[in-house]
């Protein structure tokens, strides 16, 4: 296999959530290579860390966000998909540690104060992480004290703000207002079932997507 | 037709005159009532409490006893973390990591706060015989994702077996669930099962379809009806979740409601929703509340349709918002206002009418939807015009219809509301209910003499009585007196001996008298300063 059709296999791998070869899923992949061995492979054939990431990792990853915006794929698949995209980036993070390979920028996520949700949160990281980000999960119930505290530690990252809650939206916006006085520098993106594009405006937010992949596509754009 | 019989009507398919109103009061019954989440969904007295003040207030005809999606999960072993203004959230899924699901048992009515909604369900029923109970019950999945963590979404790949026993496991636990509520007086249980809403329809035909459907048939069997709850992105789903044979399905705002209505009806199933929760119901104005309920009617139709918020109520939701939903749903005259009302006009528009009603005359200005088709509007109208003429002419009148844009643009000039109203020289003074006569004419003889009051007090002149002493004027102060009198006018008299201020008025001998007329050229402008020169020669 020369080393496209070995990333273009690494890319499908991660798309179609193949994790490694004992996966059983998808069933007309069953008993193949999965994103981990393939991972493995193209760094042992000499191609470059940061190509097995931008060639192959992310691109499937990629496919998978437009997908999941476009209603033809739900959470499980993405979740298939992060999956096989993180076995295969296990075989990369020594490159990460050594500086062979770059991040895109670092992203902060959290759920807000109050709200305990985190199936959203938790996609969004998976999916920002597979566009080439480097994610900081500050987990659930996140005060605007402890997002401020993390800006100071990773400076120029961007923040993603997530709820669920209606209720917890209000927390979002004393977020905001307090991230905006305290960093006014810091891009914040918000996201969640409850928040639209109106919210975010009334709150002086910089971004809402209705999916993760929106997202991305903001973060590529500015980062 | 009302209440109970109403919801059931429609949730059979049938056509109402009226739409059946169903707010989901859930932790918001706690608000009412000063009370947190955490102690109302602990107690069946506070529910009790909190329900009936929700009916008080909003006039339902169906309402949820409680809305937790946790009880079940609660009672299977899952940890709870507890909000203040939010339902509780699942910490910790006990099947987690697992292979098997044999370590959990089914549910009994005693287990965790099972029995208190039971409790409260039971003294609610006999409270409120005539209006619909829903009963709210975890639907398999969402269950099913509370016992297993997200693990589910990736398992229904990796190890779909192990998904079929759960839920045909949590299926049982709804089924079970739905039973006992049904035993205790619900007449309707509604599946809520909101986390289907994050898979693709054929996961769900393959998942999702027989736990569910069983739990349907279960009710059915019970001569008891089902609405199957679930909000979020949900809109590719709609098909299949008919497919499960629910009565109804209730949806949220995320899906367009001609959509839910137009693959509903294809299957003879009723539906309900989609009152936008945040925007409006908890952010907006009782205005923007309405307008959203009209919204909802207008495109479900009357046809097996039951408006309700897409979700469980935030715990603060303004009281007059929801109010103002349960007034308009039966108000079919206030309704026609909303829709005329629809396209208001842009601030731009707005008239500077700070002047308005200054004239000699007093203006009644009636807003109305149209005399002529609008009853109240017409009995206004006709009010005053009846007691205009009794003011010979110091009166005059004008409707405006806001079916005209002008009309629109002078209601919201005047900061008018509602429909009709009365406003005397542009102030808000009879508000939708037609004034008697006699209150019209007070109101009017009232600003008459209001008018003439502030008339008589301008100053138009003065007199001024100049001498070398007091004495020196008395004389002429008495004779000033006298002439008032008998003209029977208000004029401020002023007395001067200061002999410098004499001398500035051209005064040469005492004593004297000067009288002084007032003449306002300008008012709220800026004259150019040629036309203040006429002024000027006008007095030297």
């Amino acid at each position: 296999m020369n080393p496209e059709e070995l990333l273009a296999k690494i890319a499908n791998c991660v798309e179609r959530g193949k994790v490694n070869k004992t996966s059983p899923y998808p069933p007309d992949l069953k008993g193949q290579d999965g994103a981990d061995e393939l991972s493995a492979q193209a760094l042992v054939e000499g191609i470059a860390a940061d190509q097995v990431l931008s060639l192959g990792l992310v691109p499937g990853m990629q496919i998978v966000g437009v997908k999941f915006r476009e209603n033809k794929v739900f959470v499980p698949e993405v979740l298939m998909a992060a999956k096989a995209m993180s076995a295969g980036m296990k075989h990369l993070k020594p490159y990460f540690t050594s500086g062979a390979v770059k991040r895109k920028g670092i992203f902060i996520i959290g759920t807000v104060m109050g709200d305990l949700h985190d199936i959203g949160k938790n996609l969004l990281g998976m999916i920002v992480e597979g566009a080439g980000w480097q994610v900081v999960d500050l987990g659930i119930d996140v005060p605007a004290a402890k997002f401020i505290a993390a800006v100071d530690e990773y400076p120029g990252a961007y923040v993603g703000l997530s709820c669920l809650l209606t209720t917890t939206m209000l927390n979002m916006e004393k977020i905001v207002t307090e991230m905006k006085a305290a960093r006014p520098d810091t891009k914040i993106l918000i996201g969640g079932a409850p928040v639209t594009d109106d919210f975010r405006k009334r709150i002086g937010a910089d971004w809402y997507s209705p999916d993760p992949q929106g997202a991305v596509e903001f973060l590529n754009k500015v980062g | 037709m009302k209440g109970k019989d109403l919801v059931l009507h429609a949730l059979k398919g049938g056509q109402c005159s009226t739409i059946p109103w169903v707010p989901f009061v859930g932790v918001h019954g706690g608000h009412l009532i000063g009370k947190n989440a955490n102690e109302y969904l602990h107690s069946a007295d506070l529910m009790v409490n909190g329900i009936s003040k929700a009916i008080e207030l909003y006039e339902p005809d169906g309402i949820p006893v409680c809305f937790d999606l946790q009880i079940e999960a609660e009672a299977l072993g899952c940890k709870l973390g507890w909000a203040d203004e939010n339902p509780p959230a699942v910490l910790s899924h006990p099947l987690s990591g697992l292979s098997n699901i044999s370590s959990l048992n089914p549910i009994s009515p005693d287990q965790g706060r099972i029995p208190v909604v039971l409790k409260a369900t039971r003294e609610l029923r006999k409270k409120y015989p005539d209006i619909a109970l829903y009963g709210l019950v975890t639907g398999p999945f969402t269950l099913g994702l509370h016992l297993l963590g997200t693990e589910i979404f990736m398992r229904m790949f990796e190890d779909p077996a192990s998904i079929h026993e759960l839920l045909d496991f949590t299926s049982g636990v709804t089924r079970s669930m739905s039973k006992y509520l049904l035993d205790a007086g619900c007449d309707i249980i509604a599946v809520v099962d909101p986390m289907t809403s994050q898979i693709g329809p054929d996961q769900f035909t393959e998942f999702i379809h027989k736990p569910v459907k069983s739990v349907f048939d279960d009710i059915r069997q019970q001569s008891k009806y089902s609405s199957f709850f679930v909000c979020g992105h949900a809109q590719q789903n709609i098909d299949v979740m008919c497919k499960t044979g629910p009565d109804n399905i209730s949806i949220d705002e995320n899906i367009p409601l001609d959509f839910v209505r137009n693959i509903c009806q294809g299957y003879g199933i009723s539906f309900g929703g989609n009152l936008q929760l945040t925007l409006v119901m908890l952010m907006g104005t009782p205005e923007d509340c309405q307008r959203n309920a009209v919204d909802c009617m207008d495109i479900a139709g009357n046809i097996g349709f039951i408006l309700a918020p897409g979700c469980d109520l935030p715990m603060k939701t303004p009281i007059a918002n929801l109010k103002a939903v349960g007034s308009v749903i039966r108000d079919s005259y206030q309704q026609d206002i909303i829709r005329t009302l629809e396209h208001k006009p842009d601030k731009t528009k707005i008239l500077n009418l700070g002047e308005y009603g200054k004239t000699d005359r007093v203006i009644v200005d009636i807003i109305t939807l149209d005399s002529e088709s609008c009853a109240p509007c017409q009995y206004m109208v006709e009010a005053v015009k009846e007691v205009a003429p009794h003011f010979e002419g110091l009166v005059e009148w004008h409707e405006h219809s806001i079916k005209n844009l002008e009309g629109v643009t002078f209601m919201s000039s005047l900061f008018v509301k509602n429909i009709p109203t009365i406003c005397i020289d542009g102030k808000i003074t009879f508000v939708s209910q037609i004034p008697p006569r006699n209150e019209l004419i007070r109101a009017i003889q009232s600003r008459i003499n209001e008018k003439l009051k502030i008339r008589l007090r301008v100053k138009q002149g003065e007199i001024l009585l100049l001498g070398k002493s007091s004495e020196e004027i008395a004389p002429l102060r008495e004779k000033t007196r006298q002439a008032i009198a008998e003209l029977g006018v208000t004029i401020e008299v002023r007395e001067e001996t200061d002999p410098l201020i004499i001398q500035s008025l051209g005064v040469t001998q005492t004593p004297a008298l000067v009288s002084v007329k007032y003449k306002i050229r300008s008012e709220a402008g800026q004259p150019g300063t040629d036309v203040i020169k006429e002024w000027i020669k006008e007095i030297i």
